[in-house]
């Protein structure tokens, strides 16, 4: 039976599940906001239409929807059967910077090809979440075994460390943050998630007293409303105020040059001038749009080019800066609602393996928003995390494709 | 396919969905403050005002000599800076500019382009320019929008002290070392130490950019600071103190102005330098702001190495001061008694070969102790040939001759201590001979030292057996603290040379100067003790050499002075040595006088 391929075209979207074509708009509508504001972002820049970053994306949107189409019609066995194999492939990749000579900072992320590179670490993202999913969904441990928790912490720790050391702690917070919407979706217990990121709280509000004072309280709390056997409790407790005690201890005893190395983790990304001028920069823009912004391509901040990540990191200041605070809180509810619409599709799955991979789609679309978003406004120290589907860049595009692709064939009920 | 049961409960995937809701209603929140409370003021900051971030350079720290004059301290250089976005504004802006400047609008747009960081970060577009352009430029100010102007200390030298290559230089930091910085410290354009103390004590002397946020109009005019954000002052770098005596440097330096030499002058009991000279030298301001390609490649391409410093880095052979080292081994091993004594004729044969004594008729009977005061070489040959190569070696290695002193100055040389494996290495195993021994024994052949190695020779000679580690930092300031923090220097000692025989050195060392070669290193009421040498090379005529040392009652001064193709040890470098320790003798009775004027008041 010959069709044309508009025909087929036809058939194909009419065979998609309501949810998915529902999902599948709500990302068109995001891809157009982001090619939008990224020829905003890339107006005043010099060149021929393809090299513009304008002409780039496309490029990349392209790329980006055939990957999709491609990881759709995957069978979701060969999926399952391969995750550990590639997770280790590309765990291997992760290491290939380190060989590569120069180590410049920010570029032991990269492989180069050709005149471009490719970031491994952006790729391993999903690696990571599928070998976690795997793990749960094939184990034999039962969910109130610390094992069940333990070795997904593994998974994600050990690239989390090398990433830690590229230097890029954005993409860190990801491998590290996917590890508790799956585990607690799968039903680990809530004690066991929290004995794997109390160390990590202690650590970070060991630096005031104050904070670790509130932060030593709810330990208590926690350790008291879980009941937990006594021994347990107290050796998590005092672990965790040896940790928070030994902290500023450390962290005085660390040579200027090594602390210095530590703090450069929060500003290496976007802090070229050393003075946080980006994020004053950012709130101006955002702030200036008003309600109903300035309007496509009138954005004057973002014609003044003040912020070298414009068209990556920070090309939610541009949208907040053209479309106003309406445009914003659209793009806000646009990924609210995918995240939703894809946690719906895993509850309503029967296989735990799928359910997982679509929480591991949600995790990392949406650690990504909120970082991403509460950099811009100032709420959180900057970390370059880009803004799905909208921020310019390949390897991360493609990751977002990729996961895109995983969730539609995930929610399109097919029995293969 | 199917693994396992999806066994999630209907309460976590509402916690989730309620955990995602509200975060986003927080950020939600966040841009309906930004955006609909404060958005009129921010509109205000957006549509008239934009923020400029100036840049304040930070001085280094003021090097001061022991005495607390000032060796180099700052001064200030304008610079030319172009905010690209502005400036492009004004169309006759670029013509207007390159007339002030005398540079092709061609230039200035290149410069722009080379050094662009985005529209609105300033690109630096001339350095060092007159005072008169800037108040050509202020009254130009509204056909030049964005041409500012910034004041950036650089390095100055108040005397006309030389000392170059040990204070080193700062230049703008290299791309390679950038990005060797780990951590971030060094931005593309900070200035950084090359070479020297500026280098050595880079993280002591170097300053700390600060910022200033100004909020400026459409016209580049300043209008007001920042509310929400305070400016970050720039932190001036450490201030230190060096080991060198100023008005001692100055003098030596003019002792051998004309000569290519090395000269240490040092504290033998704390290896504190108080003079280090290494001729031809340069101004060290010359490289303070711009440094035109013409002086540097002069500089590098000069036959007579000016950059090179000869105190550290040269290495020559040591002529006749290496006889010590033989003596020592002689009496320590006790392979000849101080009586045992030969005649020499002016010459020693060995095999066919004809070694001469410098004096070419001869110094008659020698014993131990003439043989160093007239440094007769003839009576060395016959010791050498008594001696174990490698126990002569090994005394060479207790002095750490063939290793590096560990000096704060940077690119120290090493030179050379050969012992037997080093022969064999380097002739084959039957390649050498007793003749190789011979110039050994006198300081010729494959023996090289640097002057500073020379100078702790001597300060282990003079303090029988302290090994200093050389240095020229002495302490600095703490600018936070306030407090002053002295430089650590290790000591070693040698034990292993007996009393005895550093007396029957000493004893001889001071004849050398009373009545041997070295007489004209002789100070008039105090005892000095030396070794000249003169060492043969195949440039030109032999260097001098004069080591030793002064014993004032509270302090000895160590030296060694090299004077390349100066001759003979017993004059110039003698001569040289012994006006510097004339120089510091006076200093020290002067100090007495006024000690003790002071008492009687």
């Amino acid at each position: 039976m010959r069709q044309s391929i508009s025909k087929r075209f036809i058939h194909f979207i009419g065979s998609l599940s309501n949810l998915n074509r529902l999902i599948m708009v709500i990302v068109g509508l995001l891809c157009l906001i982001g090619l939008l504001s990224v020829y905003s972002a890339s107006l005043n820049m010099e060149g021929s239409f393809f090299q513009k970053v304008f002409g780039r994306q496309m490029i990349w949107l392209v790329i980006g929807s055939l990957i999709a189409a491609a990881i759709y019609f995957l069978q979701k066995k060969l999926i399952f059967d391969s995750a550990y194999i590639i997770y280790s492939i590309g765990f291997v990749f992760l290491l290939v910077p380190y060989f590569l000579g120069s180590s410049v900072a920010g570029t032991a992320r990269w492989i180069p090809v050709g005149s471009m590179g490719i970031q491994p670490s952006e790729f391993m993202k999903i690696l990571v979440m599928l070998a976690i999913a795997r793990f749960v969904a094939s184990t034999s441990y039962s969910n109130l075994d610390f094992k069940f928790v333990l070795i997904p912490a593994l998974f994600s720790l050990i690239p989390m460390f090398v990433v830690l050391k590229q230097p890029d702690l954005g993409t860190s917070i990801i491998y590290f943050g996917l590890l508790f919407p799956m585990l607690y979706w799968s039903g680990a217990r809530i004690f066991h998630l929290f004995i794997i990121i109390a160390p990590v709280i202690s650590v970070i509000t060991a630096f005031n007293f104050y904070s670790f004072f509130v932060w030593v309280i709810i330990v208590l709390l926690v350790l008291y409303l879980t009941k937990e056997k006594l021994w347990i409790s107290l050796a998590v407790m005092l672990s965790n105020l040896a940790l928070g005690l030994a902290t500023p201890v450390l962290w005085n005893s660390l040579k200027p040059y090594q602390q210095q190395r530590i703090s450069t983790l929060f500003n290496i990304e976007a802090d070229p001038q050393g003075a946080g001028y980006q994020v004053i920069q950012s709130k101006i823009a955002i702030g200036s749009g008003g309600l109903f912004g300035k309007g496509i391509a009138h954005g004057t901040q973002t014609h003044l080019k003040f912020l070298p990540e414009q068209h990556t990191d920070f090309i939610f200041s541009v949208i907040g800066e053209e479309y106003g605070f309406i445009g914003v809180v659209v793009v806000l509810l646009l990924f609210l609602a995918f995240l939703i619409l894809c946690l719906y599709i895993a509850y309503r799955q029967k296989d735990r393996f799928c359910s997982l991979c679509m929480v591991g789609v949600v995790s990392i679309i949406g650690i990504h928003v909120m970082i991403n978003v509460a950099m811009t406004v100032g709420l959180m120290p900057v970390t370059g995390l880009p803004l799905p589907f909208i921020s310019y860049g390949g390897s991360f595009l493609l990751t977002c494709f990729i996961l895109l692709g995983l969730a539609l064939n995930i929610g399109s009920d097919k029995q293969y | 396919m199917y693994i396992s049961h999806n066994s999630v409960t209907n309460l976590r995937k509402n916690v989730m969905i309620a955990f995602f809701m509200l975060i986003f209603l927080i950020l939600i929140g966040r841009l309906y403050y930004l955006q609909i409370i404060k958005g009129p003021s921010y509109k205000g900051i957006a549509e008239a005002n934009r923020i400029r971030v100036v840049p304040i350079e930070a001085p280094r720290g003021i090097i001061y000599d022991r005495k607390g004059q000032i060796i180099a301290d700052n001064e200030s250089q304008y610079n030319i800076h172009v905010i690209p976005y502005e400036f492009k504004q004004t169309p006759l802006a670029d013509s207007i500019l390159s007339a002030i400047l005398g540079l092709s609008s061609k230039q200035i747009n290149a410069r722009i382009r080379n050094n662009w960081r985005g529209q609105f970060v300033p690109v630096k577009i001339a350095e060092d320019v007159d005072f008169k352009i800037i108040t050509t430029i202020e009254e130009h100010r509204l056909d030049l929008p964005g041409v500012i102007y910034s004041l950036e200390p650089v390095r100055a030298f108040p005397t006309i002290i030389r000392m170059s290559q040990s204070l080193g230089y700062v230049r703008e930091i290299a791309p390679g070392d950038l990005r060797r910085s780990e951590n971030q410290e060094y931005k593309q354009g900070d200035v950084i130490g090359w070479k020297g103390v500026e280098r050595q004590y880079e993280n002591v002397l170097k300053g700390n950019r600060g910022y200033n946020f100004i909020q400026v109009d459409a016209l580049g005019r300043e209008v007001g600071r920042l509310e929400d954000r305070s400016n970050i002052p720039p932190n001036p770098g450490n201030d230190m103190f060096l080991a060198v005596d100023l008005d001692l440097q100055i003098y030596a330096e003019s002792l051998v102005e004309g000569y290519k030499a090395g000269i240490v002058v040092m504290d033998a009991n704390s290896g504190e330098i108080l003079s280090i000279v290494s001729k031809p030298d340069y101004p060290p301001g010359i490289f303070s702001g711009v440094v035109s390609n013409n002086i540097w490649n002069q500089l590098r391409s000069n036959p007579d190495l000016p950059m090179y410093n000869r105190a550290t880095q040269g290495t020559y052979p040591p002529g006749s001061t290496f006889k010590i080292v033989a003596i020592l081994t002689a009496l320590e091993t006790q392979a000849v008694d101080p009586e045992w004594s030969i005649v020499c004729h002016g010459q020693y044969r060995l095999g066919r070969r004809i070694f001469k004594c410098w004096e070419a008729r001869g110094h008659g009977r020698m014993k131990m102790h003439d043989a160093i005061v007239h440094s007769c070489n003839v009576y060395f040959y016959n010791l050498i040939r008594r001696l174990d190569l490698n126990d002569w070696a090994n005394m060479g290695k207790i002095f750490k001759f063939g290793a590096e002193t560990g000096c704060d100055l940077y690119g120290e040389s090493a030179g050379v201590m050969p012992d037997v494996n080093f022969l064999d290495r380097k002739y084959g195993e039957n390649g050498w001979t007793d003749g190789n021994k011979l110039n050994l024994v006198i300081g010729q052949g494959d023996v090289l030292v640097t002057p500073i190695q020379m100078a702790r020779f001597s300060a282990a000679l003079a303090t029988h057996g302290k090994l200093v580690r050389p240095h020229v930092g002495l302490k600095y300031i703490d600018r936070r603290t306030n407090q002053t923090i002295f430089f650590t220097s290790k000591t070693d000692s040698i034990r292993s040379i007996s009393p005895p025989s550093w007396e029957f050195v000493e004893t001889a060392m001071n004849d050398v100067v009373s009545s041997g070669t070295g007489r004209g290193a002789r100070v008039k009421g105090v005892p000095v003790f030396g070794k000249t040498g003169t060492a043969q090379n195949p440039h030109g005529e032999a260097h001098a050499w004069f080591i030793g040392y002064m014993k004032e009652p509270d302090q000895t001064i160590a030296i060694a002075v090299l004077v390349e193709h100066g001759k003979s040890g017993g004059g110039i470098a003698a001569q040289v040595a012994g006006k510097i320790f004339n120089f510091i003798h006076q200093q020290t009775v002067m100090q007495t006088v006024a000690n003790n004027a002071s008492v009687n008041f």
